[in-house]
């Protein structure tokens, strides 16, 4: 409750800073405060101290799991601003920098709600609550056409699938005459609404696969994740799209079982086609900013492995694709974002005129690919096992898929890395200070520290 | 397959095709009634054209300009921040149905509400989004 308290009052203190300064840089300090705040309520209420306890008649249910998640969000969150905070308060034309931060806190209040919902009408408050503040942050550029346009098409495409969320959700009250999914237990059906039920869970499936931005429903995602200002495309491809897993793994945790044999085939087509989508169209982008927005349906494809799994060792490899992911994908949007040329040509020669950004960026990128010795080998080396300890031997060719697609996505990241060390160019970038490189050093060091020792993050969960 | 048909048989049960006969009839008479009114009308009325009658109706004044023209976004704005607060209202009457059942604990939470609103409504004011000049 912590969570959901904190980030918005952090909300509405953020929309009065705004009233009462213009400074940016007191804008962006209040951010982080409130923000570190948020952080600590959230940690406390995880072990029981200064926990909020309020009645929420069993629609919320607060797990170690999703609190847990909600600490991760958070300090990526925190990461985030302090590495791109700077650029925040400059979106369009500067004059509503409070605003924006206010909007992003209450994203992570949605965040902290589908994390710990119970109730299918919080699953989708709470899919709302995350949802409306990034159509407006999508827009944030609003003298900028191509910004308006991925708003535009964000929010009618975002408001459909809602529809679809909302159908499904209606079709299984009907099934179970009931909201709260700790309730909805397989026997409790009749046979008379047996359909029903499955239906209805068909379309949940179908309106969070269109959040995660798995292959069918991604359609939205290269011109929304284009359109958008750079900074917020790297909030939105990072924490928001993890906090739909932990929706996802919540929903199918104990309601997979109804679906039966026919979910073990919609679910590793869905994979393949979302592994095969991102990572052979990225290949083809010229643009690195586009090029990241398909990575980003590939690596949902990943992620997607947890979901299929559903044991306790896929849990804590969301856990750690959550961090090695959002920690990279932050690091080469932050640098991105100095970028005046954003195709593959304008990272030419970068390496000899900003050693530090490029270093960085090879790191991010290589952690993307899965190479050893970065958070991102880690990641997806749990996500496959926990697949392997699910099925064994009858879901090996699943694991070898993923495998071949992992080797593939090497060839697109690979083509950036090469195009800063092994080509000559004069890449423009804007100006950076000491507080932006010492940022990606941490962002780099989180990389290769979780690289080394993975435990660190699961040890503080078991703690 | 055997869950569809289950279902199909269901709404045989309460529904059957035979109930809606009734409503199905009213419906073709009312197009038919209306149908053949208006092409009566048009076909035996008289017909006087003049430029007066072709007119668009405005109360009676005489309309100048075109309608598709851009338009000061502060009405939209005013209308949205109008119909967010009318809005509100509606929550205020299973409230105060229940008045009674729900003591102080609901009076409690309505507070909190309202509080939310006006915080809201402060945001706006000081943000200037209600003044007219500019």
């Amino acid at each position: 409750m912590n969570a959901i308290i904190f980030s918005v009052i952090g909300g509405v203190v953020m929309m009065f800073t705004g009233i009462i300064t213009q400074q940016k840089k007191a804008i962006r300090n209040v951010a982080i405060i409130a923000l570190i705040i948020l952080l600590l309520a959230n940690i406390f209420d995880t072990y029981g101290i200064l926990s909020i306890h309020i009645g929420t008649h069993g629609m919320l249910n607060f797990q170690k799991f999703g609190l847990y998640f909600n600490t991760l969000a958070y300090a990526a969150t925190l990461l985030f601003i302090l590495i791109s905070g700077a650029d925040v308060t400059q979106i369009g034309e500067g004059k509503h920098a409070a605003e924006f931060f206010a909007l992003i806190f209450f994203s992570l209040s949605g965040i902290a709600i589908i994390t710990s919902y119970n109730s299918l009408l919080l699953l989708f408050l709470g899919i709302e609550i995350m949802s409306i503040p990034l159509y407006i942050l999508t827009g944030g550029d609003k003298r900028n056409l191509k910004s308006n346009e991925a708003s535009l098409k964000y929010f009618l495409m975002g408001s459909f699938s809602t529809g679809i969320l909302l159908m499904g959700i209606a079709l299984m009250y009907g099934a179970h005459g009931g909201f709260e999914i700790s309730a909805m237990k397989p026997s409790a059906v009749s046979n008379e609404y047996g359909i029903l039920d499955p239906l209805g869970l068909v379309l949940v499936f179908i309106a969070i696969a269109f959040k995660v931005s798995a292959a069918p429903f991604h359609f939205w995602t290269p011109d929304v994740y284009d359109g958008s200002p750079s900074v917020f495309t790297s909030f939105m491809a990072t924490i928001i799209k993890a906090a739909g897993f932990i929706a996802f793994i919540r929903l199918f945790d104990n309601k997979y079982v109804e679906l039966g044999l026919s979910w073990r085939i919609i679910l590793p087509l869905v994979i393949i086609a979302t592994l095969l989508v991102g990572n052979i169209t990225a290949i083809f982008q010229q643009s690195v900013k586009r090029m990241m927005a398909y990575s980003s349906i590939a690596q949902a494809g990943f992620m997607l492995f947890a979901v299929f799994a559903e044991n306790d060792m896929a849990k804590e490899g969301i856990l750690i694709y959550t961090v090695a992911y959002s920690v990279a994908t932050i690091g080469i949007f932050a640098v991105l974002e100095k970028m005046e040329d954003i195709s593959l040509a304008g990272y030419n020669g970068l390496a000899k005129k900003h050693p530090l950004l490029a270093a960085t960026n090879t790191i991010f990128l290589l952690s993307l690919t899965g190479i050893p010795l970065t958070a991102g080998f880690f990641a997806k080396y749990y996500m496959l096992l926990s697949v392997i300890k699910y099925g064994g031997s009858t879901v090996t060719w699943l694991v070898i898929v993923a495998v071949i697609f992992a080797a593939i996505s090497a060839y697109y990241y690979f083509r950036v890395i090469q195009a800063m060390y092994f080509k000559t160019g004069n890449p423009e970038v804007r100006s950076y200070n000491k507080g932006f490189c010492f940022m990606l050093v941490i962002l780099a060091a989180i990389t290769i520290l979780i690289g080394i020792f993975p435990t660190i993050i699961l040890n503080w969960f078991y703690f | 397959m055997t869950g569809l048909y289950t279902l199909l048989q269901i709404n045989q049960l309460n529904n059957t095709a035979e109930n809606y006969f009734p409503i199905g009839v009213q419906i073709i008479f009312a197009i038919g009634f209306v149908a053949t009114m208006i092409g009566l009308s048009a076909l035996v009325g008289p017909k006087r054209k003049t430029s007066d009658k072709l007119e668009n109706f405005s109360s009676g004044i005489a309309s100048h300009g075109n309608a598709r023209q851009p338009m000061a976004v502060k009405y939209f704005l005013i209308a949205i921040l109008f119909v967010l607060f009318d809005v509100e209202v509606i929550f205020f009457y299973p409230y105060a149905v229940n008045f009674k059942f729900l003591g102080w604990a609901g009076f409690w939470e309505i507070v909190l509400f309202v509080v939310l609103f006006l915080i809201g409504f402060i945001y706006i004011i000081k943000k200037g989004a209600l003044q007219w000049e500019d």
